[in-house]
């Protein structure tokens, strides 16, 4: 059963970090908080699921459809709206971003309703020296794995990425060089978004979505960055999978409905000990 | 002479058209104004709309006949609605609204047992009955209110001939988990279920809780799985529901008997699910094979289905009947009346048995509907399927949940 349990905690961790990515990437280089990430893991659910319904093609073509779509979509508001105030103290930024979260919000209940709406496909589950695993978690697994590590590869070994690194370094440093810092600006916000848009493909394999779950997945993502680092992206990855190990253990220790409030705790409990997070380190990645 | 000719002529003519101006205004009659919160945003919105539609349903139906006739006249229904978009709080902010600054004749109660019982305690404080379509735990009628009438019969009555049922068609069943949403009418209906199953034999496995927003049941899942059920009792909305009954194939849970609790009875659950709703069963306070006859609306339930069926195309559930039929019962009583005067209607409403489409309701002293029809369903590829009452009956039980 112990195992199980583990198994359960590291599969919904796995959600959890395809989710968190996105977020800790634009903070940690923009330092904005981006509360429309929510809304855009919604939107890259509903792409996927609309595109899979409707054009017959597979979730996974649909996903990636959904995060080119989305891609654009967040560099452009990056370049058009939030680039105004990137400059301005964070206060400023989280207001725009949480004022164009509620339009989108709403645009969204207007347009698919709350109903919820789910992929019709099961990828049932496989079973593992008596551990059931659900391949469509399993599949989140990898995503959030390679998400990782697409996005590690490409910071470190690519023109854009130290570009990315040398604007969140230094900003007039950056610029001095010759390095176009809206320009960077905006491919990071974009690429942010496109990770929120691939966790919203794998959300849509696993729970029925609406509009109103953007909520739920923008509070998830800030608890999983400040236990893993905000900023940091390997830190995601553990903060998501911690997270899901926590609220595992943290049900079946006090009852399920104890799950959510185990990891708030846990949250407070690393801001006043360990405010870095538990990979992050202070300042950069 | 003929100054005074001009005088009484002038006044005479300023009286004429006084009368005849107020006579205009009377035959244009000012609506009858029901105050409805409605939660067509946030958590609740799915049910929220189905609760609109189901006032819609009444409403036009009612003013296509020319309106509630109020004495003399006829005066058509008016909705007044707000969004409080599923957060209590606002729903008491804009029930306070309505009724001081809309000053509307009566009111609709929010969606579900919780925001019910909170905004009922004005409606009492203002004197406006109000009808609650969507409450059926007791604890909500149970401050003496001579205000609030619900529609919806007590949890309890649902809760055993649910056990009995089940207990009768498959003996073998012994053990039970009970998995419970915790919010009001979800944890108090499971409640309910728990304590009259325990009385009547039933081994209690596994009780548990769950908070709105839960993203994962694996581990009480594993928990249950490890406990054998043979019955397994999920409460709470259709979101959770959805996830609870994936979650239960993805751990290769083949169960007898799975039933889901508000939320299961609404098609978009096996929409959403697919050949995994498949002999899931649940319950029902009306469902569209009733036989039910009406002769002030619709005809009967199924009159009311096809028009509603007509008009947004989608089957209704008891949802959307109760609010047609508590909208229903305002007019009857109205019409009954003569009058919108609170203390009239709320009299009638009192007292009066209704043969509605709906079914027979009869508000009990506590102001709940006291007339139980349970309805057991059952979902048997994609369609639902009544398997209780005997009168209604259109299958069988099927025994086995599997995990496909």
């Amino acid at each position: 059963m112990l195992a199980q349990y583990i198994a359960n905690g590291l599969l919904i961790g796995s959600l959890y970090a395809c989710l968190a990515v996105g977020f800790s990437l634009i903070y940690g280089v923009l330092s904005i908080i981006n509360v429309m990430h929510g809304t855009f893991v919604v939107l890259g659910a509903y792409i996927t699921i609309y595109c899979s319904q409707y054009l017959g093609i597979s979730p996974l073509i649909a996903a990636l459809i959904g995060c080119a779509i989305m891609f654009v979509f967040g560099y452009l508001t990056q370049r058009f709206l939030i680039n105004e105030v990137v400059a301005a103290p964070i206060f400023i930024s989280f207001t725009l971003t949480f004022g164009f979260d509620l339009l989108l919000n709403n645009a969204m209940i207007h347009a698919f309703t709350a109903t919820p709406r789910s992929l019709l496909l099961d990828y049932g589950s496989i079973t593992v020296a008596g551990i059931s695993l659900s391949v469509a978690r399993l599949g989140a697994m990898v995503l959030a794995l390679v998400l990782t590590g697409v996005l590690y590869w490409l910071l470190r070994h690519s023109q854009m990425g130290r570009a990315i690194i040398a604007v969140r370094m230094d900003r007039h440093a950056a610029t001095l060089l010759g390095i176009r810092v809206p320009q960077v600006y905006a491919i990071t916000f974009g690429i942010g978004t496109l990770m929120a848009a691939a966790a919203g493909g794998a959300m849509a394999l696993v729970f029925p979505i609406t509009p109103l779950l953007s909520g739920t997945f923008l509070g998830k993502s800030f608890v999983i960055c400040v236990l893993g680092g905000l900023g940091s992206v390997p830190g995601a990855l553990v903060g998501g999978f911690a997270l899901g190990l926590l609220e595992s253990f943290g049900a079946v220790a006090f009852g399920a409905q104890w799950s959510a409030t185990v990891g708030f705790a846990l949250m407070i409990v690393v801001l006043v000990l360990r405010p870095s997070g538990l990979v992050g380190r202070k300042g950069f990645e | 002479m003929a100054r005074k000719l001009a005088k009484f002529a002038s006044r005479a003519l300023a009286g004429g058209l006084l009368v005849l101006g107020s006579t205009a205004l009377v035959l244009a009659a000012d609506p009858i104004r029901i105050g409805a919160p409605l939660s067509l945003t946030g958590s609740l919105a799915d049910e929220g709309s189905k609760e609109q539609q189901g006032l819609d349903m009444c409403i036009d139906a009612i003013n296509a006949k020319g309106g509630v006739k109020v004495g003399k006249e006829q005066r058509k229904l008016e909705a007044v609605k707000y969004d409080y978009q599923s957060e209590t709080s606002r729903a008491v902010q804009l029930v306070q609204r309505l009724v001081t600054v809309d000053k509307v004749d009566f009111l609709f109660a929010p969606y579900g047992s919780g925001d019910t019982k909170a905004t009922a305690v004005l409606a009492e404080r203002y004197n406006v009955p109000m009808v609650a379509t969507s409450a059926a735990t007791e604890s909500v009628y149970d401050q003496k209110q001579k205000n609030l009438f619900g529609i919806l019969f007590p949890n309890r009555a649902m809760a055993e001939v649910e056990v009995k049922f089940y207990k009768a068609k498959v003996p073998q069943a012994k053990k039970m988990a009970v998995l419970a949403l915790n919010s009001l009418f979800p944890k108090a209906f499971a409640a309910s279920v728990r304590d009259t199953a325990a009385k009547d034999g039933f081994e209690i496995v596994f009780d548990g809780l769950y908070s709105p927003g839960t993203m994962d049941f694996a581990n009480v899942l594993t928990q249950i799985k490890a406990a054998n059920a043979d019955w397994v009792y999920a409460t709470g909305y259709i979101q959770d529901l959805i996830l609870i009954r994936r979650q239960m194939a993805n751990f290769g849970m083949n169960i007898p008997i799975v039933t889901m609790t508000a939320g299961a009875a609404y098609p978009e659950f096996a929409q959403n699910l697919g050949a995994l709703a498949d002999n899931v069963t649940t319950n029902a306070w009306w469902h569209p094979s009733a036989t039910y006859k009406d002769s002030y609306i619709y005809g009967g339930a199924q009159e009311y289905t096809q028009a509603f069926q007509k008009k947004y195309n989608k089957i209704p559930t008891y949802l959307e009947a109760a609010a047609t039929s508590g909208c229903e019962v305002l007019a009857l009583s109205i019409e009954q009346a003569g009058t919108v005067e609170a203390e009239a209607v709320r009299k009638i409403l009192a007292s009066r048995r209704f043969e509605t489409f709906y079914g027979p309701i009869k508000f009990g002293p506590s102001g709940q509907n006291e007339i139980n029809s349970p309805m057991i369903l059952q979902i048997q590829k994609g369609k639902y399927v009544v398997l209780e009452p005997q009168s209604s009956k259109t299958g069988e039980l099927a025994v086995g949940v599997r995990a496909q």
